[in-house]
């Protein structure tokens, strides 16, 4: 485990934090930007805000951050246009340093002059679209208007009938033509419903209205949409009524265009329209041209100008975090960095100090702090994610033992013990190691689909969980709920006693593991034998193996855990905890579970077949032990002669270490609190004494006592209730967690079974078939079965195991000893920063 | 609608209006926005809260009716989402907000085009929240007989004026009734139709209209002092909804000057603690402001409870008060004015 992360890492380890130091940094004011940029890069200091209580627009350099965001607002703009015109923006991957104060001018200018140009040639566009949509809806008016007045036409010459139908108003109408008014227009097509209604309303129905639909969609100049419009045109009559569907059309924002009466002229404005369009046409499209090469010129550099411009925000942001010194020539902060790095970070700190010309260096001191520092794990592509497991149950305080390098191994143990189907696993391995192989180009991709990333970010996880789960399989020899026998099964029915007619006739057969035909004697050298996954009582036998490795396993690992609060304790230079703690503690797990594990052991290796009659109940066993209950049954006089002396002397350390773990503790501290009270008060008695000045040791005394007193007092009584709780935690914990260790077995149980149910009740089916049908109903039920092994087998179940295990290792694990209250060193770094505005578009 | 079922339709939305209502400014925020230069300094301390990069895309220099576009925009937005997002009732209730929005805007593009106003000018001042289909065509209309029948008939607002057809034509003093008139109505209406609701919304949203209800009554009698409004047509027009109703109502309506006003508020203690505590004189908060203050304590307490619609209709109404305060800090800082900057109404 550690060679991995000294093999991945290159450098320290996992196994704590790294050692942090608070510094002050002095930066000469010219010097400053370039110094900062360059910890940008380098990415190890985390720059702690020494004005909290400045507002963010009275500090320094707002000025610079002002113009920054100034800047990215011409960048988001041209970025709109450009995706607008889906111009692919080139992501070449490079990484500029943060440019100089004095470049920003350049830059500024360069993304005004882009802007302006691109809002000018925005405006031109808009201009000359307005334009030709009036035009286009002119046209279209024309030619519907057209046939709305061939079809009056065509009324007017209907038959004599109709005239006579319509009486003398149609004759004196169609007589004097042109007495109606009329308008022609443009309107969405969604509004002629109101409108129509409005129109009815608002003339008292004076008004004929007909209105039809342009079928191809007309662009939106402003926002670019296409948008559905009709033609309609109003008759009226009189100037009163003109001016009221005016308003109404005003209303709706319908576009009202002139229409020529008579059919000429309005052919000679279709003409003349119909040329303007394609006039208007060419000078769209070179409009159009110019854009597309001030954009694709444009989009060629982008990236790199959001860069750029977020680099030179950052470093403003944190030099707004520093502060002035007296002299105004010199910039103070405070950081943490971590004490390995400090070389780079003087190096970074003489490189930005020589670009920006300065003369004299740029100072890092180390200081005296009694803030807690930061947590900062060197992780590494492998290891982050299992370091990421641990934080987000709770970041280790400092230099407390980090989990992570235990969960490496431990977290896909414990998965496969539950996933166990190397069939299963197999697929699971697969999967990861093309995610592992194919790394740099899926990266390159940087996909946005929040699940995916999830498995991706998790692939090392999943590859261990894999290989894991393939041995596990293996061990419980279950591949896809079938067996395969590599060894040879040690258990064969003897030909005599089961013929082939026994066999064919009889559902069910006993085999004997005292008959030596029945049974070779040597346990099968790997795993389960493969004849269990044949037998009735397969589950029973399981179920029995699979508990008490969960016990044995579970344990084991609680126990790991309190052996490494002894590393706490022992880094943190803590013996009381030590005795009064982690003692009792592993007396009290060794005494109950550590001998549940012996009871276990023993009977898988002293009591064989023969006097399986005799073996003893573990559990029944166990509650009799705290019963002092020791019933005669026919077994009993195989039990060893000490065991009841041994049971008893157990179960009394157990009861003691209670009270051991709850109050020696809180004794001990009281017991030193008053004898510093002593000490201090007779310090005060001698110092008198010897003839010094008394109000000074007086006033000494008091502030000592002040402080100390206070703080003590106050945390005793936090000690003692603390100190409860633990107890009470840890004692009532271990039993819990031992029960909770027990889903080992029943994931375990259920995914088998799972499988089992799913082979036997869709892929068997089709095995049972005979012939050629069989080969047909195989191909039809391998998708089925295939689907749902991946859906359900692979997919839920794990995710179930998953979640299970993380259980087991935050909660059942990680409480023996982890902390987790520190937090995490978040570094100014600008890769960072990039990556999560990347992110955010 | 019980407090069983009440997750199944709105859970969702009362998540969510909890949440946006957690992006309300604090006193904290507006300590520091009262202490800003300029109208940048603002925009700068608005990212740091729940506003986030709402004027990030505006070119400097800013406006402050900029602002206050943005400010509604996204409250507009927020509203928008959650009227999609709902169903009956709530869906109607929400319509319901919005009414009041909409009688603003009828009125004010009444009075613009009394004015000689293009409709093109006016539009923008509308409020979108209660922006409605036929309100561009308003302007077509000379009296309000011409104004229903052509116009509102098709909206929601139609069988609140029933009541103002018989006015005969369009002047300042008619529109102002009309708006009165129509704002009674709706009030009544909307106080009923909360009624029906029932259980916790029932009881919040009435204590909100009622003293919707007799802010109204109060204004329009001291606004009437000096108009040719007769007493018996003022009387018409006081919701009757609020607490006021019938006696306070009542002495109002013979009210003839301030003094007989507060005389009335004497009997509601509620009120009474407003009018003493109110004053005319610079420096000191007006009526008005006093009312605000305590429609916002009222809205405050809405949120104290779960399970009905009223945290909707107290969000929309905290918000409101919050553009205000900020476009009352805006200006005061654009104007360089910053006398009365700290007379804007903290609301958390």
């Amino acid at each position: 485990m550690m060679k991995i992360t000294i093999i991945t890492g290159g450098m320290g380890s996992l196994y704590r934090s790294e050692e942090m130091a608070s510094c002050q940094l002095f930066l000469q004011a010219e010097a400053a930007y370039a110094c900062v940029s360059e910890l940008g890069e380098l990415g190890l200091v985390q720059f702690r805000d020494l004005n909290p209580d400045v507002n963010a627009f009275q500090r320094k350099f707002v000025n610079e951050v002002r113009r920054c965001e100034e800047m990215e607002r011409k960048l988001r703009f041209l970025e709109k246009e450009i995706r607008k015109d889906e111009i692919p923006m080139l992501d070449t991957g490079d990484n500029p340093d943060a440019p100089a104060p004095r470049e920003m001018i350049d830059l500024e200018a360069t993304f005004e002059k882009l802007e302006n140009e691109m809002k000018e040639v925005n405006a031109n566009a808009e201009a000359l679209k307005r334009n030709y949509l009036d035009l286009t809806e002119l046209k279209h008016i024309l030619r519907k208007t057209q046939t709305f007045f061939d079809e009056a036409m065509s009324d007017q010459g209907m038959t004599e009938e109709s005239i006579v139908l319509l009486g003398e108003e149609a004759v004196k109408t169609s007589g004097q033509p042109l007495r109606l008014g009329f308008v022609a227009g443009v309107i969405l097509r969604e509004r002629i419903p109101p409108f129509e209604r409005m129109l009815w309303r608002a003339c008292r129905g004076n008004v004929f209205l007909r209105q039809t639909e342009i079928l191809t969609p007309l662009e939106d100049p402003v926002t670019g949409d296409r948008v559905h419009k009709s033609v309609f045109i109003i008759f009226f009559q009189g100037d009163q009524l003109k001016s009221r569907v005016k308003k109404i059309c005003e209303g709706f924002r319908a576009t009202l265009y002139p229409c020529p009466e008579t059919q000429a002229e309005r052919r000679e404005m279709s003409l003349g329209v119909t040329t303007r369009i394609e006039d208007l046409n060419t000078i769209l499209s070179q409009t159009q041209d110019h854009r597309h090469r001030v954009l694709v010129a444009a989009a060629k550099d982008i990236k790199v100008w959001f860069i750029k411009v977020r680099k030179i925000k950052a470093v403003y942001h944190t030099l707004n975090m520093l502060n002035l010194d007296v002299t105004q020539k010199c910039l103070i902060s405070e950081c943490w960095c971590p004490i390995r790095d400090l070389e780079k970070i003087q190096m970074a700190l003489r490189r930005g100090t020589e670009r920006s010309g300065g003369s004299v260096p740029s100072i890092l001191n180390r200081m005296e702090t009694k803030e807690q520092p930061p947590t900062y794990n060197c992780t590494n592509k492998f290891t982050k994610v299992f370091q990421d497991i641990v934080d987000s149950y709770g970041v280790a305080g400092y230099r407390e033992v980090n989990p992570a390098p235990f969960t490496i191994v431990s977290f896909p143990f414990l998965f496969s013990l539950m996933f166990g189907d190397a069939g299963h696993g197999t697929l699971m391995l697969l999967a990861a190691i093309a995610m592992v192989v194919f790394e740099k180009r899926i990266l390159r991709q940087k996909s946005d689909n929040e699940i995916w990333n999830m498995f991706f970010d998790g692939r090392y996880i999943i590859l261990l969980m894999g290989a894991f789960s393939l041995y596990a399989g293996l061990m419980y020899n279950d591949i896809f709920s079938k067996s395969i026998n590599i060894f040879g099964s040690v258990w064969h029915p003897t030909s005599g006693e089961f013929s082939a007619e026994i066999i064919k006739t009889h559902k069910d057969l006993t085999l004997d593991p005292t008959n030596d035909t029945d049974y070779r004697g040597v346990p099968y050298p790997f795993g389960m034998d493969p004849a269990w996954q044949l037998s009735l009582n397969k589950i029973k036998w399981l179920n029995s193996f699979k508990m008490k490795i969960s016990i044995i396993f579970g344990v084991g690992q609680m126990f790991f855990g309190v052996v490494l609060s002894l590393q706490n304790h022992r880094f943190f230079k803590d013996s009381i905890s030590i005795f009064c703690e982690f003692l009792p503690q592993v007396i009290f797990l060794t005494c109950i579970f550590g001998y549940l594990i012996v009871l276990i052991l023993h009977k898988w290796i002293a009591i064989d077949a023969t006097d399986a009659g005799c073996a003893p109940s573990l559990l029944i066993g166990l509650i009799n032990m705290f019963l002092l209950n020791y019933p005669e049954e026919p077994c009993s006089s195989r039990v060893p002669p000490g065991q009841k002396g041994l049971q008893s002397f157990l179960l009394i350390l157990i009861i003691l270490c209670v009270p051991w773990l709850l109050v020696l503790k809180p004794y001990i501290l009281k017991r030193r609190y008053q004898a510093t009270q002593q000490k201090s008060s007779s310090r005060l008695g001698t110092s008198t004494e010897d003839g010094k000045s008394a109000e000074d040791a007086i006033d000494g005394a008091i502030q000592d006592d002040s402080h100390g007193q206070y703080e003590e007092e106050l945390n005793l009584l936090e000690i003692v209730v603390h100190q409860c709780i633990h107890t009470i935690e840890y004692c009532l914990g271990c039993i819990s967690h031992t029960a909770s260790y027990l889903r080992l077995w029943a994931l375990s149980l259920a995914h088998a079974e799972l499988s089992e149910v799913l082979w036997n009740m869709v892929f068997r089916v089709a095995l049972k078939v005979d012939g050629y049908l069989g080969v047909i109903s195989i191909y039809i039920l391998f998708t089925p079965w295939a689907c749902l092994t991946i859906a359900i087998l692979l997919l839920m179940e794990a995710l179930s195991a998953f979640l299970h295990t993380l259980r087991l290792h935050w909660i059942e694990f990680q409480s023996k000893f982890y902390k987790g209250d520190g937090y995490l060193f978040d570094p100014f770094s600008f890769d960072k920063i990039i990556e999560s505005r990347a992110d955010e578009v | 609608m019980n407090s069983l079922n009440f997750n199944i339709d709105n859970g969702y939305l009362e998540g969510l209006v909890r949440g946006f209502k957690g992006g309300i400014l604090k006193q904290t925020d507006y300590l520091n926005l009262i202490q800003c230069e300029t109208l940048e300094d603002l925009k700068l301390h608005l990212q740091s809260t729940d506003y986030g990069n709402f004027l990030a895309n505006e070119a400097s220099p800013l406006q402050v009716s900029v602002i206050d576009d943005k400010l509604k925009e996204k409250l507009v937005i927020e509203f928008q989402h959650m009227r999609n997002q709902s169903v009956t009732p709530l869906a109607t209730f929400l319509d319901y907000i919005t009414y009041s929005y909409m009688i603003d805007n009828i009125v004010l593009l009444i009075t613009g085009t009394l004015h000689q106003r293009a409709i093109s000018e006016l539009i923008p001042k509308c409020h979108p929240l209660g922006s409605f289909e036929q309100m561009e065509a308003l302007h077509i209309a000379s009296t309000p007989a011409e104004l229903y029948n052509a116009v509102l008939v098709d909206t929601p607002l139609a069988s609140y004026f029933i009541d103002c057809i018989s006015e005969q034509d369009l002047d300042e003093l008619n529109i102002e009734i009309i708006r009165n008139a129509l704002y009674k109505a709706y009030l009544e209406d909307f106080y009923k139709f909360c009624q029906t609701l029932g259980d916790s919304t029932g009881a919040y949203m009435s204590d909100a209209l009622a003293f919707e209800a007799d802010r109204r009554a109060f204004i329009i009698t001291i606004n009437s002092f000096g108009t040719e409004l007769p007493k018996d047509d003022r009387a018409k027009l006081y919701p009757r909804c609020g607490k006021l109703f019938p006696d306070g109502l009542a002495a109002l309506a013979r009210a003839d000057d301030y003094e007989q006003v507060r005389a009335v508020a004497e009997y509601y203690s509620e009120y009474r603690v407003l009018f003493e505590e109110s004053s005319n004189n610079p420096g000191e908060k007006t009526l008005e402001d006093k009312f605000f203050e305590y429609e916002v304590m009222l809205m405050k307490k809405a949120f104290l409870d779960q399970f009905h619609f009223g945290i909707f209709y107290a969000y929309v109404k905290l918000k409101e008060q919050e553009s205000r305060n900020i476009i009352w800090i805006a200006e005061c800082v654009a104007q360089r004015h910053r006398a009365k900057i700290d007379s804007y109404i903290p609301i958390f």
